[in-house]
């Protein structure tokens, strides 16, 4: 067997390595993604991990205790949509949110108003740390 | 479980938490992780009341 058929017969039988690390470092930002931190700790960083899980933590459980705000599926205009889009980014801690908010949100107060701002920036942040988990599971400096 | 903040706890505990994010986000060195979240935390503060005092002539 010539070194060129032998090299075809290994790329068919074997993945390429970046096919597996891609598809690694997606599986690590969806991780990432649902619980916040994970992605890191995957990685071994530890000290990102526990800051973003706490601070995403701190934001959903604060927000959603001055009765912000959580969109839902069925919101109707752009806005809810963004706004939902932005709280699903919280991965688990959605649903973390929902069971907080026993008593539905209550925006007729500036606090309530606060809380949808803490349950977005919670969201836009996890997703932000995803995204590092990603980059940093592809080899991108971090 | 209820928070109650006033304007000002709510300012400073976002500041401080996005600070703390984008420390971490940003730089891999602790020293210039906390330098990063100390300029950042002053900076959201000096922004957030500036806007607050830029807008009192309105308020009333």
């Amino acid at each position: 067997m010539t070194n060129e058929t032998q090299t075809a017969a290994n790329s068919v039988a074997d993945p390429p390595p970046d096919r597996a690390r891609e598809a690694r470092a997606i599986a690590i930002g969806v991780a990432g993604w649902v619980v916040p931190g994970l992605g890191h700790a995957l990685q071994k960083m530890w000290g990102r991990a526990i800051m973003f899980f706490a601070v995403v933590g701190v934001l959903v459980i604060v927000g959603a205790g001055m009765r912000g705000n959580l969109f839902r599926s069925e919101g109707g205009d752009a806005f809810a949509a963004l706004g939902y889009f932005a709280d699903l980014g919280t991965g688990s801690f959605y649903w973390l949110a929902k069971y907080i908010e026993v008593g539905g949100s209550d925006v007729s107060h500036a606090y309530g108003d606060y809380g949808t701002r803490f349950l977005a920036a919670a969201g836009v942040l996890n997703l932000l740390t995803a995204l590092h988990a990603y980059e940093a599971a592809r080899g991108r400096k971090a | 479980m209820k928070f109650h903040l006033s304007h000002l706890q709510a300012m400073l505990l976002f500041a401080l938490m996005i600070s703390i994010a984008f420390g971490f986000l940003s730089r891999r060195r602790p020293l210039e992780r906390v330098k990063y979240i100390v300029w950042s935390l002053l900076l959201f503060l000096l922004f957030g009341i500036g806007i607050g005092w830029a807008m009192y002539p309105f308020s009333r």
